[in-house]
Parts: structure tokens; sequence; C-alpha cells
């Protein structure tokens, strides 16, 4: 912020403040358009080269496409990194849970093939058999989940995690 | 016992069992046996939508289009659809409600079967914007021999069900004869047709209307029929819905804990309800043969559709805690599921016509020049 821009401001503001009136009309008479100085005469500087992180852009909104939502990544944050074991048919591959907004799609962003349906717990089609470990609901399922199943769509893992594919 | 629509027997709806316990009187949801049940009242309520607010204008014009084996595989599962549909618009409110005791539960029953009557109205919605004479349509439904051979598979639990518990409110358990006919009627076996009715029923919204999808999801695939499909995929998202509605009420009544009887009869049904899975899985695979009699569609044929079938069947058996019966592996459609995703199409509402944003007369007539003066 540039010193001159600010003592250029606020007189201004201040002189003005009392003819502020909201439809228009100044019963004092004076006809001086009103200057709120909107604009400055000052363009907004191009910080170029400024440290904006394509990663931290990450919009929840188009997470339920996953090509759209990589696991992300942040720069000097600790990383509550899960390993994930899944295990389907005879092949058992070694995963990882990082900063995904559910286990579902982290599997996805990892090119393991999830059924589901709703991708919202009510529908219970992407239920996986947890073999070890613990997994923290974010939002309640509401479709049927045995025991020994949790819904990755609505879970992140707490721990170390051991699923099975059906 | 004998219905009443208010009972006025003070109880404590707390220790009544799901159903066949005291007649609910008041529709109270303070307290709440299970709560799920009104998780999923509150889940439908909030995707009640209308036939209207789907566009089909160019649905006409791509049916018009479509070769004539195509005409017949989109008419007949319009038409299976519909059968589906009007039974369950009805039947879980005249087969169950007499015999429900919990509030909430009865709720859902009413909220489930209600979102059902939105499905029928839609396939009338469909069949007026894309055929000249819907009648036509309709008026063969009972008199195609594919068609009613399933209805039988169908209706056969809910009518027996039916018709012992309007024995039982009359003139309760014992040996009676009615029209020269004698009946037995007791609790437990009224329970036994209770949980193989509500197998069927799963049965029904899990796997067969799932043959039917995925045609419509085909076409759509196709870039065809894509008003119908949007609103396949609403009728989808609402089954998904019910589909976890029976699959609680059959876990709940084979743990025992909500009724001791039940848990013992669901243990001893295992082989019934496998049959119940199998029977249904055949039909649809040979009415997937009925089908595609005339040549298949693009990407969909006779053996996969049987294959999705048996994928299916076992997905769902599953989930009941049985083992599976076709030992599937892998979804043989895998393309199905975005589709079945209500959801998945992340877009600014005012720029596609997608489901999740309800508001109707969309323009969905988008031609290559209206792109003319757009650069990127």
């Amino acid at each position: 912020m540039t010193a001159h821009k600010q003592t250029n401001l606020k007189p201004r503001m201040n002189d003005q403040q009392e003819e502020f009136f909201l439809d228009g009309h100044n019963p004092a008479g004076t006809h001086e358009p009103l200057d709120f100085a909107l604009e400055t005469q000052f363009a907004e500087q191009d910080h170029g080269e400024a440290p904006v992180q394509e990663n931290l852009l990450f919009d929840r909104e188009y997470s339920e496409n996953p090509s759209n939502s990589p696991q992300i990544d942040l720069d000097g944050m600790s990383k509550p990194i899960h390993q994930v074991t899944v295990k389907q048919y005879e092949t058992t591959q070694n995963l990882a849970f990082q900063h995904a907004n559910n286990l579902l799609e982290s599997l996805e962003a990892q090119d393991v093939a999830v059924q589901y349906q709703c991708r919202e717990g009510y529908c219970g089609s992407c239920r996986v058999q947890l073999l070890e470990g613990e997994v923290h609901y974010i939002d309640e399922p509401m479709a049927w989940v045995n025991s020994d199943e949790v819904l990755p769509c609505c879970c992140i893992p707490k721990t170390a995690i051991r699923i099975k594919l059906p | 016992m004998s219905y009443t629509t208010f009972n006025q027997n003070s109880f404590d709806t707390l220790k009544q069992p799901m159903f066949f316990g005291e007649t609910v009187n008041v529709a109270r949801y303070d307290i709440q046996k299970h709560k799920i049940f009104e998780n999923l009242i509150e889940k439908q309520l909030s995707f009640f939508w209308r036939p209207e607010e789907v566009d089909l204008a160019n649905d006409r014009k791509d049916f018009n289009d479509l070769l004539d084996h195509e005409k017949h595989i989109f008419l007949s599962n319009l038409k299976y659809q519909t059968l589906l549909d009007s039974v369950q618009g009805r039947s879980p409110n005249v087969a169950f409600l007499p015999i429900v005791s919990l509030p909430e539960l009865e709720t859902w029953i009413e909220t489930w079967s209600f979102s059902e009557t939105i499905h029928s109205r839609s396939y009338t919605h469909i069949m007026r914007n894309v055929v000249p004479n819907p009648a036509e349509v309709f008026d063969d439904i009972t008199r195609n021999d594919f068609i009613t051979r399933r209805a039988v598979s169908v209706t056969k639990y809910y009518d027996e069900l039916i018709e012992k518990c309007s024995f039982y409110t009359q003139l309760g358990e014992g040996t009676h004869t009615i029209n020269g006919k004698i009946v037995d009627i007791n609790l437990y076996d009224l329970k036994r047709t209770l949980y193989l009715t509500m197998v069927s029923v799963n049965v029904l919204e899990a796997i067969r209307f799932y043959v039917s999808f995925a045609c419509s999801f085909a076409f759509a695939e196709r870039a065809k029929m894509e008003g119908n499909a949007k609103i396949i995929k609403l009728i989808a998202r609402d089954e998904a819905l019910h589909l976890t509605g029976t699959q609680h009420i059959l876990q709940i009544m084979a743990a025992g804990k909500d009724d001791p009887v039940m848990g013992e009869i669901a243990a001893s049904c295992k082989e019934e309800v496998r049959e119940i899975f199998l029977e249904a899985a055949n039909q649809e695979k040979e009415w997937a043969g009925y089908l595609f009699k005339d040549g298949s569609m693009l990407g969909l044929n006779q053996t996969i559709l049987a294959q999705y079938v048996e994928y299916i069947t076992d997905q769902r058996i599953v989930a009941l805690g049985l083992p599976p019966i076709f030992e599937t592996k892998n979804n043989p459609l895998p393309w199905i599921n975005s589709w079945l995703n209500s959801d998945n199409v992340q877009v600014a509402p005012q720029e596609a016509e997608i489901s999740s944003y309800l508001v109707g007369a969309l323009d969905s007539a988008v031609d290559t020049n209206d792109f003319g003066d757009f650069d990127l």
C-alpha cells in the first residue's frame, strides 16, 4: 500500500461523510457531485511473480469430479498422510491418503476404480471392507454399513488403513 | 387385533417392534426407536422434483430418428418401469401401513410411496413428449406377455401379505374357513411373509429397475434421449434411497433386537431370499433378451446387460449379508456410475440443465453457430 494513496482518500471521505444520503437527495442544497473515490487514480498493481500456489486454489465445488481433485500438497504444512493398503482380488496396492476430501476421491486419484453412485453416503454403492485401522466419518453415512465395512465416499482415514475392495 | 386409525391405548412407542405391534397413534417424532427412518424422510423430501422441470423437446426429435429396434428397446423399458412404479406407488402403503407400529417408519413408508407416484407421473410426461399417442403404449402394459409375466413375481408377495393381513385384522390368529377355504393364520407365518415381501421389494428396487436404467443411459451416452436420461437419473437417485430404506428394514429385522421372532425368521429364510434374488436376476436376463430381440444398441447388448444384472445382483445380496450368487468380479458397465450419480457434472446452474437445479423451461437447443463470436 502506498502512502500517498491513503492521504488522498482520507480527508475526502471525512469531509463528505455528513452529506451522504442514500436516496441522492441533498437537503442542504449543495449540488456538488458526490465523489466517494470508489476508483483511485492508481491502477492496481500487478504482483507479477507473487507466490500464489496453484495447489492452494483447490476448490471444493469441483470436488465431485475426480480429475479435478488431485490430492493436494500444502507447502510448509505437516501432511496427515496415512498409508492405505488396498486389497483387490489377489493384488495388494500400497497407496497414500493425503489431503483429499474423502477416501473415495483419494483412491480415484490413485487410479483405483471403486464403485460409486451417490457419493454422499446414502446409497452404499462404494462400501469396502476395512481390515485394519480406523476412519473418521465427515458425514454420518445413511446407507447400511456392516460392522466391518466403511463407505469411502464420506470418510477419511484416522490411521494407516488396510481395505479390501469387493 | 383390528386396525384402528387412532389407537386409543397408551403404550411406550419405543418398546414397539417395527411391524405387528400396537398400531401407531400419535405421529410423533420427538422420540424415535430407529432414527434412520427420519433421516431417510428428510433426504427424500430434499430430493423433491417434478417431471415437468425436465425439458423433453429434443427427445421427440431423437426418438423419431431412432431405428425401429431401438424404439422397441426404449418403449419396452418405459412400459416395464411404468409397471414397477405403478406397483410401488401404492403397495407399500396398502401392505405395510396397516401393520406398522412406529411413527417414523410409518411416515417413511408414506414418503417413499409418494415419491414413486412422481416417477409414474414422469413416465406419462415422457410418453406425451415422445410419442403421438401415449395410450397405445400404456394399454400394451397389461397385454404384453413379457411384462405381465414378470408382474406376477413383482406382486405375488405383496398380494399374499395383504390378503393374510386382512384376515388377521378381521379374524385374528387361528384356523378360519373363508368362502369354503380353510385358512390358517398365525403371526409367525405373517411375519415370515412380511420378511419375504420386504426382500422382494428390495429386489424390485435394487435389481429390476437397473436394466432399464442401463438402457436409458446407453442412449444418453450417444447423446440420444437426454431429457429422458435426466428424468431417469432423478428416478435412480430416489431408488437408491429406497434401496437403503429396505436394506435397513431387512437388517434391523435380521439383527433380531427389534423383534426376536423376526431375527429367527431371517436366519431361517436365507435359502428363500437367495431364490428370490436368483429368480429376479434370471427374469431380468430374459428381459434383456426380449429387449434386444430385433437388434442391439451401440454400447449395449444382451450379453453385457446380462453380466450387469449378475453383477448388480451380487452387490445387492452381499449388502444383505448373504453370499454372492454369481461371483462376478467387476462392473461390466463402468460408465454407468457417473450416470447414476445425479450431480456429477458441476457447472453453473444457469449454464446447463443439471438435475440439482430445479427450474423448468430451459433452452436445450444449442447450435455450433451459437459459439461463433466466442474466443478463448
